[in-house]
C-alpha cells in the first residue's frame, strides 16, 4: 500500500485533471475529433455534426442520468429499460390525442413524469430497502420492459410529424438539436452549483461518515434516482424524436453503454468523484469511435470488434490515469 | 465502528426449525417445490417428470455459468463478471464451427472453447488486480469486444452445426434415464463443493472475498486468486457455450448474452451476497432451477409477455428482500 | 442551562458487549473528561449521544427532559455536536464544503450560496489561522491535507454546528502542541459562553490541562467521576487500570539471557514511513516491549518487518540470516508471525467457521493444496486449548465469539507451526481481562521454548507486567530504553511524554 500523502509541487497538468476530472475524456474527444477530420473532412462539417449530436444526444442524456446514481456510489441498471417505456408511453399517448401541438407537448410532460416515477421505485428499492443496486435495479429493468410491452406490444407506431419535424428541424436557422444541447448545457450549469450535487458527492465519498455529519443519507440517494429517471426521460425523447417511432425494447442495449460512458468521463463507479460534464464528453467519445471506425475504412465485420478493443482500451487507460493523478 | 459486525447470530437449540428456513436454499428449495405444485394446478402435467427434466436441462445451463460468475463473486472487492455472456456466444459459435456435425470434432473444440474461455478470463483477471480497474468496467469493456469478435467470426465462416453426440448428450437420456448435461451439472456441483470446502483455494477464496487485508496478513496470495476466478469464470461460459450448442442444434448470433444478468441473480438468490466472502455454490444451483422454474410457470399461464416480465421482475424484488438486503447505516 | 444525563447505556455487538453500563452527566459550563483505554466503550458511549449507534438499553435525558435520539440528524437537532475520532469527512469535497457540509448555506431554494459558504467556513478556519498548516486552505480537497489538518477541518465542522453540547472523541491525537494550544484556548472561550463539552485523549497533560471533571470508564462501565482539582494522575491511572494494579507493582525479573540462547531478531537502522534509525535486537527467550504514546511508530516498525509495509533504509536478520520481506508470505515463509491489535481489519475473516480461522498460515508454511479437516481439527485443537479459546463447536463462525476469544483464535493460527519470532502489535486492544491473562501466559511460555517476541501494547501496565526490556518510542524513533530496575511507571510516563 503506498502513502496517499499528496506530495504540494504537482505539475500543472496534474493538477487541472484533479480538478477537472473529465480533462482525459476531453483530450481523448479532441483527438477524435481531430482523426475524423483527418480520415473524413467531411464528417466535421455542419451536416455531419448535426447527424451526430442528434443520434448520440440519446446516449448523452442517458449518461448524465447515469452520473447521478454513481455520485452516490449507487448504479442503475434500468436506465435503458426507462427510456423504452418513456418512448412507448410518448408516442402511444400522442398517437391516441391525435398527434397535435399542444397534446405532443402533454404527451412529454407525462412521459418525463413517467422517467420520474420509475427513478422513485428504483431509489426507494436501493435505497430504503437496501437491496443491492445492481441486482434490484436489474429486476426493476424487467417490470419496467414489461410495463412498456404493456403499452405498445410490438415496435412501430410512427410518431406524429410535428414531433419528429421538431427534432430534426431548425429553428431561427439552427438545427433543434444545438436549441437542446445549449438548453442541456444551461440546466447542467445550474445542477451543478445545487445543494443536491454536492451531497451526492458526499455520500458516494463516505456515505456511513455523511451519515453520522447528519445528512439524511437515504433521501439524497433516492433523489439521485429521481434525477436519473429524469435524465432517462429525456434520452427517451430524444431517440423518440430520432426514431420517429416507439419501440418497447429500443434502450435495452443503452444501459452498459451509459455506465461506460460515465466511466469514460472520469467518475469513479465506487462514487464521490464525477462530473456530468464528463459524462457527456464519455457518451460522445463513444460516438466519434464508431464514426471514427467506419471513416478509417474497416471492413463492416471488424468494425465492432475495433469499436468494442477502442472503447475497453480507452475505459482502461482513463481508470489508470485518473488514479496516477487523482486520489 | 471498530467493533466487528456480527453477521451470524448462534440461536439455541429451540430455533432450529427457523434457522433452516431462513437459509437460502431452503427458501429457494421451498418456493421450487410450491411453483412446481402451482403449475401442476394451473397447468396438469406441469410438474410430471419429463417437464421437471426438460426445465433441469434449462436450468443446467444457466447453473454453469452462474459457476463462474459464483466463484468471482464469492471473491469479493465488488468481483462480477459480465462477460459471461459474451463468451457463451463465442464459445457456441467457435465449437459450431470447429465440429460442424462432426462428432469427431467434439474433443478439439471442447479443448479449444475452454482454452479460449480461460484466455479472456485472464485478461480480465491481470485488468482487475495488475491495472486495479473495476471488475465492472473491465468486464463491460471486455463483453464489446468479445461481442465485436462474433460479428467477426460469424461473417467469416459459415454457421456451424452440433455434432450429434453432443446434441444426444444435452437432451437425450444418458445415464439412468438421466440426460448427459444433467450429469455434468451434477458433477459440477460435486467439484464446486469439494473445491470450496476441502481445498486450501476454495478456503482462500473466502478468506479473500470476506476481508482482503487479513487474508493478505496470513499469507494469502491475493492477486494470484483473483485472476485464477476470472480465468474459472470463462471456463465455465465457455462449458456452458458448448452445451448451448448441444441444446440448440446451431448456433446463432448473441445467444448469450441473456445469460449475463440472470447468471448473476442466480447467485444472489442462491444466498451469496453480492459482497462476496458468503455463499456457495449448492445454493445458486437452487437459484437457477428457482429463475427457471419462475419463467417457465409464467410461460404456462394464459397472460401476455408484459405481465409475465411484469410479474417476473416484481418476484425478483420480492425474493430479494428475504436476503439480499445490507446493513443499516445506524449500528 | 444544559443538562445532560445517561444512564445506564448499554450497547452489544453480537457476542461483544461494547459498553456494558454507561452513566455520565453533563454540565453547561464545564469540559467533562472521559477517560479509559482503548476498547473501553468510550465512542460507543458518545455514539450513542451522537445518534449514529442504536443503544440496546438506557435513557437519555436532556435538560430534566428523558428524549430519544433516533439518528445522527435527530442529535444535531437536540444541540449535540460531535467530532469522530476515525473523522467523518468526504475525501474529495473541499475544506469549506465539509466544515458546513450537514448545513450548506443556500440561495434560491436549491444551489449552494458559494459566497456565505466561503464567509461562514472562513470564520472557523480563522480560528487555526497560523497553526493550520501548509497547504491549508477553505478549497483544499480533503485528501490531500495531512493528517493534523484533516483533524482540525472535523473540529472545524463540530464547531460549525454551533451546538451548546459539544463532543470531541481524541479530537488531539494527530495535532501538534501548538494546535493542541489554539484549541484548548477555543474550548475554554466556549466553556464561557456556557456550553457543555465532552472531551476525550490519552495524554494525561492534556486532561489535567483542560479538564474540570474527569469520568474514568473501564471495560465498558464508567467507573468514577472526580473534580479534576480534586484528584491526580495516580489516582485517575488506577481507576483506569482496576485491578490490574497488583499486577503492575510489580515487574518480571528480567530472564538470565545467557550467550548460547542466541538472537531471534536483529535490526538495523530501519527507516520508513512513520519511523527512522530504528535499532534493536531480541534474544531467544525475550519478551521485548515497544511503548511510548499511541502512534510513535511502533507498528510501523512491527508492519515493516513483517512485509506489509516497505522500509526504505537499514537491514533485519531473523536468527542471523539477514531477510527483507516484500509481503507478509515471504516474512511468513521464514518464521515470522504477526498479531494485529485491529482484528477486524487485519486479523479475523468475517462470517468464516473458527477453524478456517486458525489453519491459513498452516496451509501456507507447509505448502497444503487439499483440506482434511479431521486432521486440521486436531492440530488446531492444541494452540485453542492453549489459550483456554471458549467456543462451542469449531465450525460456527469465528463473528459469534467475544472479543477476546476471537483475538485467541488469530493467535492460535501462528502457533500451529512454532514461529522464530513473534511480533505482537497491540495484541490486546478491546478485548477482557480473562483473555488477557490467558494470552499473556502463553506469551510468556512461548518466549521460554525459543521464541523472540516483541510487544507492542498501548497499555503501560501490560507492557510493564510482561516485558523483559522496554523501547520507548517517541516521534518514530526510540528515545530511552529501560530494563531491569528501571522499568518503572514512573519512568515509563516520563520518556513517553517528555517530548510529546
Amino acid at each position: 500500500m503506498t502513502s496517499l500523502s499528496a506530495s504540494p509541487q504537482r505539475s500543472g497538468f496534474a493538477a487541472a485533471i484533479e480538478r477537472l476530472p473529465f480533462l482525459p475524456a476531453v483530450l481523448i474527444l479532441v483527438v477524435l475529433i481531430a482523426l475524423n477530420g483527418w480520415f473524413e473532412p467531411n464528417s466535421l462539417g455542419f451536416r455531419a455534426v448535426t447527424g451526430l449530436v442528434s443520434t448520440y444526444l440519446a446516449l448523452m442524456m442517458l449518461a448524465i442520468a447515469q452520473t447521478y446514481v454513481v455520485m452516490a456510489g449507487d448504479i442503475d441498471l434500468s436506465v435503458g429499460a426507462i427510456l423504452s417505456l418513456v418512448n412507448v408511453v410518448v408516442i402511444v399517448l400522442m398517437e391516441q390525442w391525435g398527434g397535435g401541438g399542444l397534446t405532443v407537448l402533454v404527451a412529454c410532460v407525462v412521459g418525463i413524469l413517467t422517467g420520474l416515477a420509475c427513478g422513485l421505485v428504483n431509489g426507494l428499492v436501493v435505497a430504503a430497502l437496501r437491496l443491492q443496486a445492481i441486482v434490484a435495479t436489474f429486476a426493476t429493468s424487467i417490470f419496467f420492459t414489461g410495463l412498456a410491452l404493456y403499452v405498445l406490444p410490438v415496435a412501430g407506431t410512427p410518431a406524429p410529424a410535428a414531433f419528429w419535424r421538431t427534432y430534426g428541424g431548425r429553428i431561427l436557422e439552427i438545427p433543434f438539436v444545438f436549441w437542446a444541447v445549449a438548453v442541456l448545457a444551461l440546466l447542467l450549469v445550474a445542477l451543478v452549483r445545487t445543494r443536491l450535487t454536492t451531497l451526492l458527492l458526499a455520500v458516494g465519498d463516505d456515505a456511513q461518515g455523511a451519515f453520522q455529519s447528519g445528512l439524511p443519507v437515504v433521501a439524497i440517494r433516492i433523489k439521485g434516482y429521481v434525477l436519473c429517471g429524469l435524465f432517462a426521460a429525456l434520452a427517451a425523447l430524444c431517440v423518440t424524436g430520432d426514431t420517429a417511432s416507439g419501440d418497447p425494447l429500443v434502450g435495452g442495449k443503452m444501459t452498459l453503454y451509459s455506465v461506460a460512458a460515465v466511466v469514460l468521463g472520469g467518475s469513479a463507479l465506487s462514487g464521490g468523484k464525477g462530473t456530468v460534464v464528463g459524462s457527456l464528453v464519455g457518451a460522445l467519445i463513444i460516438g466519434l469511435i464508431n464514426s471514427l471506425v467506419f471513416f478509417v475504412g474497416t471492413p463492416s465485420e471488424w468494425q465492432n470488434l475495433v469499436q468494442g478493443l477502442a472503447i475497453l482500451i480507452a475505459l482502461m487507460a482513463g481508470v489508470f490515469v485518473g488514479r496516477r493523478v487523482g486520489q | 465502528m471498530s467493533a466487528p459486525a456480527s453477521t451470524q447470530k448462534t440461536t439455541p437449540g429451540g430455533n432450529a426449525v427457523l434457522d433452516l428456513v431462513k437459509q437460502p436454499i431452503v427458501v429457494a428449495l421451498i418456493l421450487i417445490a410450491v411453483l412446481l405444485a402451482l403449475g401442476e394446478a394451473l397447468s396438469p402435467g406441469f410438474a410430471s417428470l419429463q417437464q421437471i427434466l426438460r426445465l433441469a436441462i434449462v436450468a443446467a445451463l444457466l447453473g454453469i455459468v452462474a459457476a463462474g460468475q459464483n466463484l468471482v463473486i464469492l471473491g469479493g472487492r465488488e468481483g462480477i463478471d459480465l462477460s459471461v455472456g459474451g463468451v457463451v456466444s463465442l464459445s457456441a459459435i467457435l465449437a459450431g464451427n470447429i465440429m460442424s456435425g462432426q462428432d469427431g470434432g467434439i474433443l478439439p473444440a471442447v479443448l479449444a472453447c475452454v482454452a479460449v474461455g480461460a484466455l479472456f478470463g485472464l485478461f480480465n483477471g491481470l485488468g482487475v488486480t495488475l491495472l486495479r480497474i473495476p471488475p465492472l468496467v473491465m468486464t463491460l469493456g471486455m463483453l464489446g469486444v468479445l461481442q465485436g469478435l462474433l460479428v467477426v467470426i460469424r461473417q467469416g465462416i459459415p454457421s456451424g452445426r452440433a455434432a450429434p453426440a453432443l446434441s444426444q448428450f444435452v437432451s437425450q437420456p444418458f445415464l439412468f434415464g438421466l440426460p448427459g448435461i444433467i450429469w455434468l451439472w451434477i458433477a459440477i456441483g460435486l467439484f464446486m463443493a469439494f473445491l470450496l470446502k476441502r481445498t486450501v483455494f476454495g478456503h482462500r477464496i473466502y478468506a479473500v472475498g470476506s476481508n482482503e487485508q487479513a487474508a493478505f496478513m496470513a499469507g494469502v496470495p491475493v492477486r494470484t486468486i483473483r485472476v485464477a476466478l476470472f480465468m474459472l469464470s470463462g471456463m465455465f461460459a465457455a462449458v456452458a457455450g458448448i452445451c448451448l450448442l448441444g441444446y440448440s442444434g446451431s448456433s446463432f448470433a448473441n445467444v448469450g448474452e441473456t445469460y449475463m444478468l440472470p447468471s448473476i441473480i442466480a447467485v444472489v438468490l442462491g444466498g451469496t451476497p453480492l459482497a462476496g466472502g458468503r455463499g456457495g455454490y449448492t445454493g445458486t444451483m437452487a437459484g437457477a432451477m428457482l429463475l427457471v422454474v419462475l419463467q417457465s410457470i409464467l410461460t404456462t399461464i394464459n397472460i401476455d409477455e408484459s405481465g409475465r416480465q411484469m410479474i417476473f421482475g416484481a418476484t425478483l424484488l420480492v425474493l430479494m428482500l428475504f436476503y439480499g438486503r445490507g446493513k443499516a447505516m445506524r449500528g | 442551562m444544559t443538562e445532560l444525563l445517561i444512564r445506564g447505556a448499554r450497547k452489544a455487538y453480537g457476542a461483544t458487549l461494547a459498553l456494558r453500563r454507561g452513566d455520565f452527566d453533563l454540565k453547561g459550563g464545564e469540559v467533562h473528561v472521559l477517560i479509559g483505554s482503548n476498547g473501553s466503550g468510550k465512542s460507543t458511549l458518545c455514539k450513542i449521544v451522537a445518534g449514529s449507534v442504536k443503544p440496546d438499553a438506557g435513557e437519555v435525558i436532556l435538560n430534566g427532559q428523558p428524549v430519544t435520539i433516533a439518528g445522527p440528524q435527530a442529535s444535531r437537532a437536540l444541540g449535540i455536536g460531535i467530532f469522530y475520532q476515525e473523522l467523518s469527512l468526504s475525501a474529495r469535497r473541499t475544506v469549506a464544503e465539509n466544515i458546513l457540509l450537514p448545513d450548506l448555506p443556500m440561495k434560491g431554494g436549491l444551489f449552494v450560496d458559494r459566497a456565505a459558504l466561503a464567509s461562514r467556513a472562513a470564520r472557523y478556519i480563522a480560528e487555526f489561522e497560523g497553526v493550520s498548516g501548509a497547504g491549508f486552505a477553505a478549497d483544499t480537497p480533503v485528501f490531500k491535507l495531512r493528517a493534523d489538518q484533516r483533524q482540525l477541518v472535523e473540529i472545524m465542522k463540530t464547531l460549525a454546528t454551533e451546538a451548546p453540547i459539544l463532543i470531541f472523541d481524541e479530537p488531539t491525537s494527530a495535532l501538534d502542541r501548538a494546535q493542541v494550544e489554539r484549541f484548548f484556548e477555543i474550548l475554554k472561550r466556549l466553556k464561557g459562553e456556557g456550553r457543555a463539552i465532552v472531551f476525550i485523549s490519552h495524554r494525561m497533560d492534556e486532561i489535567f490541562a483542560i479538564g474540570d471533571r474527569v469520568t474514568v470508564i473501564r471495560d465498558g462501565e464508567t467507573v468514577a467521576t472526580s473534580n479534576i482539582a480534586e484528584t491526580d494522575v495516580p489516582s485517575v491511572i488506577r481507576q483506569m487500570v482496576g485491578e490490574h494494579d497488583e499486577v503492575v507493582a510489580a515487574p518480571p525479573a528480567a530472564p538470565a539471557v545467557s550467550g548460547d540462547t542466541g538472537i531471534a531478531l536483529s535490526v538495523e537502522g530501519l527507516g520508513g514511513s512513520g519511523f527512522a534509525d530504528v535499532s534493536f535486537s531480541v534474544a531467544r527467550g525475550e519478551i521485548l516491549g515497544f511503548g511510548g504514546l499511541h502512534g510513535q511508530g511502533q507498528s510501523a516498525v512491527l508492519r515493516a518487518i513483517f512485509g506489509a509495509a516497505s522500509h526504505a533504509s537499514g537491514s533485519i536478520a531473523v536468527r542471523g540470516e539477514p531477510f527483507a520481506a516484500a509481503n507478509p508470505r515471504q516474512a511468513i515463509a521464514r518464521g515470522v508471525a504477526y498479531v494485529s491489535g485491529d482484528r477486524g481489519r487485519d486479523g479475523i475473516v468475517q462470517g468464516r467457521p473458527i477453524l478456517e480461522n486458525v489453519t491459513p498460515v498452516h496451509f501456507l508454511r507447509n505448502r497444503l493444496r487439499i483440506v482434511r479437516p479431521g486432521e486440521l481439527q486436531k492440530k488446531a485443537a492444541g494452540p485453542l486449548d492453549a489459550l483456554k479459546t471458549k467456543f462451542q463447536t469449531i465450525d460456527h463462525p469465528i463473528n459469534s465469539l467475544s472479543g477476546g476469544n476471537q483475538q485467541k483464535v488469530v493467535i492460535a493460527r501462528w502457533l500451529i507451526d512454532r514461529p522464530d519470532v513473534l511480533l505482537l502489535d497491540d495484541p490486546t486492544k478491546g478485548i477482557d481481562l480473562q483473555a488477557k491473562a490467558d494470552l499473556f501466559a502463553l506469551i510468556r511460555q512461548l518466549a521460554g521454548e525459543g521464541l523472540g517476541i516483541v510487544l507492542y501494547s498501548s497499555e503501560d501496565a501490560e507492557l510493564l507486567a510482561n516485558a523483559d526490556r522496554i523501547l520507548v518510542f517517541n516521534s518514530g524513533s526510540v528515545t530511552r530504553e529501560l530494563s531491569g530496575e528501571d522499568r518503572t511507571r514512573y519512568n515509563l510516563y516520563h520518556a513517553a511524554y517528555e517530548a510529546a
